[in-house]
């Protein structure tokens, strides 16, 4: 296990090479990389190539032997990764920011909810809890897409309903499909759940609306600000507080997060008022 | 880096082919550059006019004639992407200025022949057209076009500078035009020509358009505190990029 | 620290001296005045404060990190110039000094490249050099190598560091004295402009819109402000697709692609959310996570702003 940091130069990057490309939709793949990364679960990575640039990706992964990318195709960067096959090399420095609690968490149990590419750092903490299962309790996952076709990660889906209660919706789905799911936002599945309080932590990732909904319908459940942590998504160059783009308000993105604990970052997430 | 080599044609519709010798004038990487493009079409290389299929094309000029328009939409059917080269294509430029005044006010300034001349209302090319993509600028900047080429050629998004001409201005360390109580568009203007005219001491005019975060009530109004009338504001805005910039025929009409 | 004394009429020799041990910057004034290389002495100019500050000595507009060749990381190699800095105020070196904290935390080579081997000299206002003037609200500590005090006939120079105290000896030029410098030299007089608060509590004061209303959004105040350290990285491909060079370019919190994501979505929307970051990074976040405000009070960015927004007057009323 290593990391991808310069001591002599913090912007230097890695020359990595790609083992496996794996669509998972339409406009979203999964890069394998061919590096063991000592990492935290919610930690991200800036991924680059020369002369398009570099972006930050959260790792999706858990593993001693390779690091797992999922990559939603929406930006310069993002776009031209999207191309890359087995064999290519990219360049990787990390791993960044402050991941999912899971050393705090230990004991209790768990919800993740996603919406989707947001489920791309949950499954990373997923694969950390299919390692680590006995230590934790219950554990709840509510993952949310817009269609049956933008749904994420199916091959795994099988093995996560037998370890863990897990919730599947979409916004929408087309009449007549063979989609026989749950429709609806995932706000109403969260709704409905029996979730209780006790000992329990909630881990969040997704678009900010979605996040907001959903920490609505916990609290009303009873949890607590403290009980609940976000992954914020900011723009950035640096990745290690200098470059000062990820700054939401006094706090790094890049250094204090991406995954905040509720409290310590409701106050500042919007900066329009 | 990994590249395809794409087929590149250069069309002119009414202009004065200054933003076609702005691609030739980069001495330097000119060769190269056809290492990079096939240039199927070009004004001054190729003698045949023939419109071709071709991966780019590189349009410059407005349209202010029916033939215009017929030669712009026949080079958008055969390219796959179109880019509009110069402030020409992109605000209608000067000759666009037209637009703003009545055909009596200069019509006895006109040359005898002019008249016989069948003209239309002088438009950017993305009025009659999709554009796919801008290089601004009166002329544009050479560097830009060098960008965009390669850019193209790595399948890189195209993505245009966004800043007010100001930033590269006062990154340049140049003295503020304003501060002399000069009507400089700087602040208003989007930049990527690396402040070429303020650097020589001459306000920008505003050929590369607007800026899409421009305040153009607060800039009207610091320009007012310097003595400026609303018509000179509105005639300096509107010369090289009014058609680009409705707003400001709402705010000084 | 020692103190010691230049005779006035010895200032040129002195800083024909200096030019001999390195590149002498200093200010000059042509149309606006400017830090550039001092080729005559006669040239330098303290009469008013420096339109561009000495920032991009450290930080350039535009730096090359290291190129890429062929998947290889080539570090940039360039030889290190010895710089000698001389007619920096004291808001000047303060906005070095916390430079040298916001780059030195990441223990960054490239600015540490550029810092190395230079030599501050101060020269301390008596008076304040325009109306925005607010060192005094600020506190700004002795961050100099020297630091001239003018008296009638004569500089009396405090001494900062080892290598400060070299060069005087070695000009012999300068002469010790048992006088030190007062504190009161130290403080421009009506400087203290700007009440100290915690601005925490005032982020949704509707007091801050009045002022946003006239900004044009040209970034001036960031541009040409001594302590502005955010930036950008992007690579720039020459015609030859080869050697793609990653570099590090300036950036300004004012401008709306800023905060803006893939996707098409900005944080900082408004322009009342871009100032308000800006003045609280400068007033407040630094503060809070180094114990001291990046701002040091040169008043660059109201003196310079085309509509004059003075936020000292809103802070204040706050």
């Amino acid at each position: 296990m290593k990391q991808l940091l310069s001591k002599a130069d913090p912007y230097r990057p890695f020359k990595i090479e790609i083992l496996e490309r794996r669509q998972e939709v339409k406009d979203t793949f999964t890069l394998k990389l061919d590096v063991p990364l000592k990492h935290d679960p919610g930690q991200f990575v800036q991924l680059s190539i020369p002369g398009i640039g570099e972006c930050p990706i959260s790792i999706s992964s858990y593993s001693s032997s390779f690091l797992e990318l999922t990559i939603h195709e929406i930006g310069m960067v993002t776009n031209t990764l999207s191309k890359l096959k087995k064999g290519d090399t990219i360049f990787v420095r990390g791993p960044y920011g402050k991941g999912y609690p899971m050393k705090e968490t230990k004991g209790k149990n768990l919800v993740l909810i996603g919406g989707g590419c947001g489920v791309a750092p949950l499954k990373g903490v997923v694969s950390y809890l299919d390692k680590h299962r006995h230590d934790y309790g219950t554990i709840d996952l509510f993952f949310g897409y817009r269609s049956p076709e933008h749904i994420l990660f199916k091959d795994e889906m099988p093995t996560w309903k037998e370890l863990y209660k897990l919730n599947v919706s979409v916004d929408k789905a087309p009449t007549g499909g063979c989609y026989t799911g749950n429709v609806g936002f995932i706000t109403q599945l969260l709704e409905k759940s029996q979730l209780s309080p006790q000992r329990n932590a909630a881990m969040l990732c997704g678009p900010p609306v979605m996040m907001k909904f959903c920490i609505d319908i916990l609290q009303k459940k009873g949890f607590h600000e403290d009980q609940i942590y976000i992954s914020a998504e900011r723009l950035m160059y640096c990745a290690f507080g200098e470059c000062c783009h990820c700054m939401i308000k006094g706090k790094f993105t890049c250094l204090d997060g991406p995954v905040f604990r509720y409290d310590q970052i409701k106050e500042d997430l919007n900066e329009e008022h | 880096m990994k590249s395809t080599k794409p087929t590149v044609g250069f069309y002119s519709i009414t202009g004065c082919a200054g933003c076609l010798l702005s691609f030739i004038f980069n001495e330097k990487e000119i060769v190269q550059m056809t290492k990079l493009v096939t240039i199927v079409s070009f004004p001054f290389i190729h003698e045949s006019a023939e419109i071709k299929e071709v991966d780019v094309a590189f349009m410059e000029g407005l349209v202010a004639s029916p033939e215009d328009e017929e030669v712009l939409k026949e080079v958008r059917k055969k390219a796959k992407t179109l880019v509009a080269l110069g402030a020409c294509a992109h605000t209608a430029c000067i000759p666009g200025y037209r637009h703003f005044v009545p055909k009596d006010s200069y019509a006895r300034l006109m040359y005898e022949k002019l008249h016989k001349i069948k003209t239309i209302e002088p438009g950017p090319i993305d009025k009659y057209v999709q554009v796919d993509f801008t290089i601004p600028g009166c002329p544009p900047n050479k560097r830009e076009i060098i960008k965009s080429v390669v850019n193209l050629c790595l399948k890189k998004q195209l993505k245009n500078y966004t800043s007010p001409v100001c930033v590269e201005c006062r990154r340049n360390n140049n003295r503020c035009l304003l501060e002399e109580n000069r009507i400089c568009l700087g602040p208003i203007t989007r930049g990527g020509c690396n402040a070429i005219c303020t650097n020589s001491h001459f306000e920008c005019w505003g050929c590369r358009g607007p800026t899409d975060d421009m305040n153009l009530p607060a800039f009207i109004e610091l320009l007012e505190g310097k003595g400026f009338t609303k018509r000179d504001i509105r005639e300096r805005i509107i010369a090289f990029s009014g058609q680009k910039n409705p707003k400001v025929l709402e705010v000084l009409p | 620290m020692a103190v010691y004394v230049l005779k006035k009429g010895d200032l040129e020799k002195f800083l024909l001296f200096l030019g001999k041990q390195g590149e002498l910057i200093a200010p000059v004034k042509k149309d606006e005045v400017r830090f550039e290389p001092l080729k005559d002495p006669t040239d330098l100019y303290l009469d008013e404060q420096t339109y561009i500050p000495a920032k991009q000595y450290f930080f350039p507009q535009e730096q090359v990190l290291f190129t890429f060749q062929d998947d290889m990381i080539i570090p940039v190699v360039a030889p290190i110039k010895k710089r000698i800095f001389f007619g920096l105020r004291r808001c000047d070196l303060a906005a070095i000094q916390h430079q040298d904290i916001a780059f030195g935390e990441h223990n960054d080579p490239h600015y540490k490249k550029l810092r190395k081997s230079t030599i501050l000299i101060g020269y301390q206002c008596t008076k304040k050099l325009h109306h925005w003037c607010f060192c005094g609200s600020m506190d700004l500590p002795d961050f100099y190598d020297l630091m001239f005090f003018e008296q009638e006939h004569h500089y009396q120079i405090d001494v900062g560091s080892a290598q400060g105290e070299t060069l005087l000896k070695k000009s012999k030029l300068c002469r010790k004295t048992v006088v030190r410098i007062s504190k009161e030299q130290k403080i421009v007089p009506d400087t203290n402009l700007l009440q100290r608060k915690d601005l925490g509590k005032h982020y949704s004061s509707k007091a801050w819109d009045s002022l946003v209303k006239k900004c044009i959004s040209c970034a001036a105040c960031t541009t040409l402000c001594p302590t502005c350290y955010c930036h950008e990285i992007k690579d720039d491909v020459p015609v030859s697709l080869k050697e793609v060079q990653r570099k590090r370019t300036w950036s300004s919190c004012q401008l709306k692609e800023f905060s803006g994501v893939a996707g098409n979505y900005t944080f900082r929307e408004s322009r009342s959310s871009r100032f308000k970051h800006r003045i609280f990074h400068q007033l407040q976040y630094f503060r809070e996570k180094h114990g001291v405000d990046l701002c040091v009070g040169c008043g660059r960015c109201i003196k310079h702003c085309p509509p004059r927004i003075d936020f000292i007057k809103v802070i204040n009323k706050l």
